[in-house]
């Protein structure tokens, strides 16, 4: 073999290396078509960190738990570690999560709850982690990342729209209500969704609306001119 | 096979006191259980070899006392009555067999173990040793002094059997350590402990047995001890696993001065089964077993109480629908749940006073407050009315309520209800 092909060679297997690091990514969970095609990832990737923010808990909670019940299948786990028990898992059934495959943990100290979600992560059984985290420092954001690298868990870190960004999640999404339509049902909520922060993406803006069992994106237009507001801003 | 009990008498010891020292005997056997007022009883059968024979037992035991400041005599032989009389009227502390006998003779009437009231009037009778009391006929003893000294007697002279009901019930399955040198760092425990937990998990093997709950007791060389227990959600003979939950409890002790005495205890037991090792790679039972780990490690840190499976239960109030139960339990079937019932994904419990604001008495409100925060309503839907079933006792402290979801200008979707009186209440958060 030429020496010049020895060359070649190696530079394939240095990139062979590197794009490793890419299929870690390669197990992906449908969101709805609109962000599918705008992921980077052509949906979101499974493994790793996603932090959801939200001024409405409540709407974080059912967001996470329809990506959540995309990606367990009959024998993983959906975790779900808060530090209250406000949590009314019926309110889940609706967005497809079953409730014999659902962990409920409430942690009571405040210095346990990343502890919680850390071992949750590690658990290769675990499919979803589902917490709900005031704030996490960079030591421990990394760890959690880490974790669910290993596992192959996918964690959403939910907390509210003011709390510190959590450093090492891959995206990062803020839920919001959004006044409905006149005759639009309460089964088929609405729900503003922006990606504030993407690793390898553009931020973007969707309205999206749960009807019958799909996230439907709805005014892509508008979801365009505030997604360049978003870019300049 | 002769029992073989030890006595112990610490005069002047008495409550608290005598309980620490009674689980600090421990130590030498789990037969042990406070014996009156000042004295402690320990069944040492099969267990003096241990310690090097009786003699060195007894030397050991009261050595141990006397550096915990105590003042204590002991005495072994093969009868509890015996070895309490050696220890408070003796002069010779290891009696067995027919010997007892003679050294019994010449003890005074109060060796009997009788109310002070017998051994009062015995004396002004002029029977003041055991020897005499022997001499009269048992008829005539039970006419005038009652069975009370006749069943003194017999369990002296071995014609009774004495049950002796130990402090803390014994392990099935036991193991200890005794450090020649005290052991005071963590990494050191953890040492011993894995030697202990090798020596147990290996007979519960044997036995296919599995531990439910174990407890490892640290002695410390002043003479406390120091308990840590370990509970699983299913019956585990794994040694990683189990090193693992105790790892979070050792870093908790204190050691002080030192540990110098190691047991570990089995006190809760279920079958389980031998395990199949398996040639394929993927191995399910391996998986579900991670998973119970996982469950066990949040319980020993946060509660088992806090790690809840969901169960489903037929009621039409949603404070009864939803049941939070033990993950360690087994699973329960859950009801059936209609999904055209929307409910609330926070569910706001004890539910919310509000304020509302309607445009009419009696009709919907067009706002409400939370606090200071004003919430105008757009649009609504519902009634939906709950009742308590009839068999609940308290029923409901709100009567039949009509449910509504609303959603404010803010798009924020909430459930709130009106109770019978008319009286307003959050109930929820709906996505």
């Amino acid at each position: 073999m030429p020496p010049s092909n020895l060359v070649v060679e190696k530079l394939r297997q240095q990139i062979d290396c590197l794009e490793e690091t890419q299929s870690r990514f390669s197990r992906t969970i449908p969101v709805a078509d609109a962000i599918d095609d705008w992921l980077p990832y052509g949906g979101l990737p499974a493994g790793c960190v996603h932090e959801v923010k939200g001024n409405n808990l409540a709407s974080a909670i059912a967001f996470s738990a329809v990506l959540s019940s995309r990606l367990v299948a009959d024998r993983g786990y959906i975790l779900y570690v808060a530090p209250d028990r406000f949590l009314y898992p019926l309110g889940l059934l609706p967005y497809g999560v079953k409730l014999d495959r659902l962990l409920h943990i409430s942690v009571r100290r405040s210095r346990d709850l990343a502890w919680a979600v850390m071992e949750a992560l590690r658990c290769p059984q675990v499919s979803s982690v589902i917490a709900v985290l005031g704030g996490l420092d960079l030591t421990d954001s990394r760890r959690l990342q880490l974790a669910a690298e290993t596992s192959g868990a996918t964690g959403f870190l939910l907390g509210s729209a003011g709390s510190a960004p959590i450093s090492s999640a891959m995206t990062r999404w803020k839920i919001s209500s959004i006044v409905s339509k006149s005759g639009q049902r309460f089964d088929q909520p609405l729900w503003g969704v922006d990606l504030l922060y993407c690793r390898g993406g553009r931020p973007g803006r969707w309205i999206l609306e749960w009807r019958g069992q799909k996230l439907n994106s709805i005014l892509t237009q508008l979801a365009q001119q505030v997604s360049c507001e978003a870019l300049a801003g | 096979m002769a029992r073989c009990f030890l006595s112990v008498y610490c005069p002047g010891i008495a409550g608290d006191r005598l309980i620490r020292v009674v689980e600090w005997c421990d130590r030498y056997s789990p037969l042990v259980a406070p014996d009156g007022p000042d004295g402690i009883i320990l069944d040492v059968t099969g267990c003096t070899h241990l310690f090097g024979g009786e003699g060195p037992l007894l030397l050991d035991i009261r050595r141990r006392l006397h550096r915990m400041g105590l003042e204590s005599y002991g005495a072994i032989a093969d009868a509890w009555s015996i070895a309490w009389a050696l220890a408070r009227f003796g002069r010779r502390f290891i009696v067995h067999g027919e010997a007892a006998a003679s050294v019994l003779d010449p003890m005074p009437v109060e060796a009997l173990r009788i109310p002070a009231e017998l051994a009062e009037e015995l004396r002004r009778l002029g029977i003041s040793t055991i020897a005499a009391v022997r001499k009269i006929p048992r008829r005539s003893l039970a006419a005038r002094f009652g069975s009370t000294l006749l069943w003194r007697l017999d369990r002296m002279f071995h014609q009774a059997e004495e049950p002796l009901t130990p402090w803390r019930p014994p392990a099935p399955y036991r193991a200890s350590r005794i450090s020649g040198e005290p052991v005071s760092t963590v990494q050191d425990v953890s040492y011993v402990l894995r030697d202990l937990l090798r020596e147990i998990c290996t007979r519960l093997e044997r036995d296919h047995l599995g531990s439910r709950r174990m407890e490892l007791a640290c002695y410390r060389l002043d003479g406390t001890v120091d308990r840590c227990e370990v509970r699983t959600s299913k019956p585990t003979r794994s040694l990683s696993h189990l090193m693992r939950l105790f790892g979070e409890k050792l870093a908790a002790l204190q050691s002080d001065f030192g540990f110098e005495t190691f047991v570990l205890s089995v006190s809760d037991l279920e079958a389980l089964a031998p395990e199949q090792l398996s040639l394929s790679q993927v191995d399910s039972t391996k998986e579900e077993e991670t998973f119970d780990a996982l469950v066990d490690r949040f319980g020993m840190r946060l509660g088992f109480g806090d790690v809840n499976r969901v169960r489903v239960c037929e009621s039409y109030l949603p404070e009864y629908a939803v049941e939070f139960r033990s993950a360690t339990e087994p699973a329960m079937a859950s009801a059936d749940w209609p999904p055209y019932r929307i409910r609330p994904i926070r569910l706001v419990q004890p539910p919310m006073r509000i304020e509302v604001s309607t445009l009419i008495p009696g009709g919907l409100p067009v706002q409400f407050f939370i606090g200071r925060q004003k919430h105008r309503i757009l649009r609504s839907e519902g009634p939906e009315r709950l009742a308590s079933e009839w068999w609940r006792e308290n029923g409901s402290r709100w009567g039949e309520r009509d449910y509504y979801r609303i959603e404010d200008d803010n798009g924020y979707r909430f459930w709130i209800f009106c109770d019978s009186s008319g009286r307003w209440f959050l109930h929820g958060h709906l996505a």
